[in-house]
């Protein structure tokens, strides 16, 4: 086990360098300071920058300098649109707003796919499951970005506008982490995390829906044709039995490999919705990064990214692993 | 050999999937629409001509009578400007030059002499003084009302019992005014229908093959600013398959090229294509997107949407076709695999091809169908992210496409505007459903595998 824990290691060393030499140069095809500044800029402020970046440098040493940075994880450096602030903080700022979406997201989103599809693969054939079936194809081909905007207007800006007495959703927004005491803490307490959060992680909830049914009933359905189930029926086991104790357990390794799969998707956010609902996660911080051509934050960001999707890709592959000793040797 | 194809067994049960049939119908529908936009019927330039007053809503919707009224007045000051600017030319083409730049598309100013015109345009003005009377006098009505209600709450404040017959004058005269209010509301109406109707005889409304044109460009309404959102609509279904095709086919393309490749020849081709996968996967893919959006920001050539707007996709499709290639490379490296090991390939190795041959010739025309599919799949998948791009502000720029529409239309959705963002889902939505089904029809057919 430990030896193919080392394998997946070692092999993802030169992926992640890789991946940072891609960065690195993506970044610099077109000179970023003039990004940034535009042509206006006089020579002086550009040289500054320039210099603050170490761009007038080789290449070399800039990725030298580069790499060594994000492997000490060493991101004090300030960033170029917020004036003040290094990239360490605004990533230190923005790492639990978009946590406090994504985990509950993928949370619900899993429980209740799986239990969609256990009751498509109950009834398999039968018109709750054509109807499921129907239902996960419309909801598949409806754009993310209409879900926001038509669940933002009708669960959120309407009833707050007509004064409804029930209007528990804020229109965009987030606040800070407020502890359970009033003081400062680590999370925000559940009111008021279900006032700013709550209506993004259902929207996320609904879209993600007609994948995560579709893939959870083929995996249903593939495990009905297997032999155990043969023996468990022949045996005489009841049909809920068999499903949701059986096959519930054997279908559980395609899960959990589903949803390692999207945990990369749990740091970086879900940035659509962030960018929608104003909340300042991970994901928002970059798109604006981007947006205002703030290069040190650019860099570093995706340089986390990165990093914290090969790591779930090496937990996925151990995961499987685990469930699986098969995978070991290959 | 397409004959071929259409006698084999997939393709006869693709042919009798009804409902793959019906949106393969669907999808040859938005293929004529878009072949227009190529073609030019439906041009960009009519995406960008303002066709109906700001914000007008489509089909069986009409404005409330404020914005009516508004609409009616803002008209007739198009009109005006231009009649007294006209007043002073004697060419009697310069007037009429002036007159048709209140056009709206097809609708424009009468063809008469220009004293028909003046004379219209007055009895405008006299039905539009009409209309100002009547709404002012509901004005006041409506003004009486809330000031009597203050004042009626003020004596409350101080002292009721002393005010008492004042404030029974102020309930009096707002039962007097909650009297007139309605009456005038409809006298209101009514000489807003003389305006109109005068504005109408001025500027009628085009009948016949023009008027049916005039029907198509408003049915769903227009933006906020004034343009039509029908239009926008369709030339939005050029866009998307510009970019579908474009970003399918290099991703298609580019993914079985490499992946059969690496499958194939094995050793360091393998390792290599892999390697690739792995180091462009391990970026999120909205943020590779976005940064290869990025290399592309001030140039130009392809960041000048407003003289090349062709130009300005060209980040879009380098963006996507990047990063969307990896899905079809590992899917067609593992069916290459499976066929490298079948007993055809060995017989065509012992017969003396050569490798490149071998697999241009004998393995790649057998992945055939996976290739059919994941074009399908990569053309929903670019449609559906140049919708997320635009909103982020990174997608299509200088033309019209769905992304932007959405994007243009949300904030319109919170006063109670749908139109724009409603036109864009539901044509966006027919043409992904219709992949959808098509996509899933493809793999029953061809993909022996896929579990239904």
């Amino acid at each position: 086990m430990w030896a193919y824990i080392f394998r997946k290691l070692l092999y993802n060393v030169p992926v992640y360098f890789g991946a940072l030499l891609l960065v690195f140069l993506a970044l610099r095809v077109q000179d970023p300071v003039y990004a940034y500044l535009g042509p206006e800029a006089t020579g002086e402020e550009v040289e500054r920058l320039r210099q603050d970046m170490g761009l007038d440098k080789p290449v070399v040493v800039q990725f030298g300098v580069y790499l060594s940075n994000v492997l000490t994880f060493d991101f004090d450096i300030p960033s170029w649109n917020q004036k003040g602030y290094t990239v360490g903080e605004i990533l230190s700022r923005s790492w639990i707003p978009s946590l406090s979406i994504t985990v509950p997201q993928i949370a619900l989103s899993t429980v209740i796919g799986v239990l969609i599809a256990l009751l498509s693969a109950y009834f398999r054939g039968r018109f709750i499951d054509r109807f499921l079936v129907i239902a996960a194809v419309i909801g598949m081909s409806i754009s993310f970005l209409v879900f926001i905007v038509f669940g933002q207007f009708f669960l959120a800006a309407l009833p707050q506008e007509e004064g409804w007495e029930f209007a528990p959703f804020a229109v965009q927004g987030y606040e800070h982490w407020i502890g359970v005491g009033g003081e400062e803490g680590w999370f925000l307490r559940p009111s008021v995390w279900a006032h700013y959060c709550l209506l993004p992680v259902l929207i996320g909830v609904v879209v993600s829906m007609g994948y995560d049914t579709r893939f959870y009933r083929a995996v249903m359905v593939e495990e009905t044709g297997r032999d155990y189930i043969t023996t468990a029926t022949a045996k005489g086991a009841t049909k809920p039995k068999i499903m949701f104790v059986h096959m519930l357990k054997n279908a559980m390794i395609p899960v959990v490999t589903r949803v390692m799969s999207t945990l990369p998707f749990v740091v970086v956010g879900s940035i659509l919705l962030e960018m929608y609902f104003s909340i300042p996660g991970m994901g928002r911080e970059i798109i604006t990064a981007i947006n205002a051509r703030d290069f040190p934050v650019i860099q570093y960001f995706v340089a986390v990214f990165a990093l914290i999707f090969i790591i779930s890709v090496i937990l996925t592959d151990v995961l499987y692993a685990v469930f699986d000793p098969r995978v070991r040797l290959s | 050999m397409i004959r071929r194809f259409l006698k084999g067994r997939a393709a006869r049960k693709l042919r009798r999937n009804k409902l793959a049939i019906a949106s393969m119908a669907v999808i040859s529908v938005y293929v004529f629409v878009a072949l227009l936009g190529f073609v030019g019927v439906i041009s960009q330039a009519s995406t960008q001509e303002r066709v109906l007053p700001d914000k007008t809503p489509g089909w069986l919707e009409s404005k409330p009578v404020d914005d009516r009224a508004a609409d009616a007045i803002w008209l007739a000051d198009r009109i005006g400007a231009r009649v007294e600017r006209a007043r002073e030319e004697t060419d009697p083409e310069a007037v009429r030059r002036l007159l048709d730049e209140v056009s709206m598309a097809e609708r424009s100013i009468i063809d008469a002499p220009f004293e028909e015109i003046e004379a219209l345009y007055a009895t405008v003005q006299a039905e539009l003084d009409e209309m100002y009377e009547v709404f002012d006098e509901k004005d006041l009505a409506v003004d009486d009302i809330i000031s009597s209600q203050l004042r009626i709450q003020r004596y409350r404040e101080r002292d009721a019992e002393r005010f008492a017959d004042r404030i029974a004058e102020a309930e009096q005269t707002i039962a007097e005014a909650q009297a007139r209010v309605p009456d005038l509301s409809v006298a209101a109406e009514s000489e807003l229908d003389d305006v109109e109707a005068a504005l109408e005889s001025l500027m009628p409304t085009p009948d016949g093959l023009r008027g049916a044109v005039y029907t198509l460009r408003t049915c769903l309404g227009s933006d906020n600013q004034g343009r039509s959102i029908m239009m926008k609509a369709l030339f939005s279904v050029r866009i998307a398959f510009q970019i579908g095709f474009v970003v399918a086919i290099a991703c298609v393309i580019l993914g079985t090229a490499l992946g059969a490749a690496g499958a194939f020849f094995a050793g360091w081709v393998d390792y290599g294509v892999m390697y690739l996968v792995s180091v462009l996967s391990s970026v999120p893919s909205l943020v590779l997107l976005a940064v290869i959006v990025y290399i592309f920001f001030g140039s130009p050539i392809f960041d000048n949407p407003a003289e090349r707007p062709g130009l300005a996709l060209v980040p879009v499709y380098a963006a996507m076709g990047l990063t969307f290639w990896v899905g079809t490379c590992r899917v067609i490296r593992g069916e290459v695999m499976k066929i490298k090991g079948l007993e055809y390939v060995q017989a065509a190795t012992s017969i003396g091809f050569g490798r490149v041959y071998t697999l241009v010739k004998h393995v790649v025309p057998n992945t055939a169908h996976l290739m059919f599919i994941n074009f399908a799949l990569l053309f929903i998948g670019a449609i559906k992210s140049e919708v997320i791009l635009s909103f982020l502000g990174l997608g299509v720029k200088g033309q019209p496409s769905w992304g932007r529409m959405i994007s243009q239309g949300k904030d319109d959705v919170i006063i109670g505007f749908f139109w724009e963002v409603g036109a864009a889902s539901v044509f966006m939505f027919g043409l992904v459903l219709a992949f959808n089904i098509l996509t899933d029809a493809l793999q029953d057919a061809f993909d022996p595998r896929h579990v239904d």
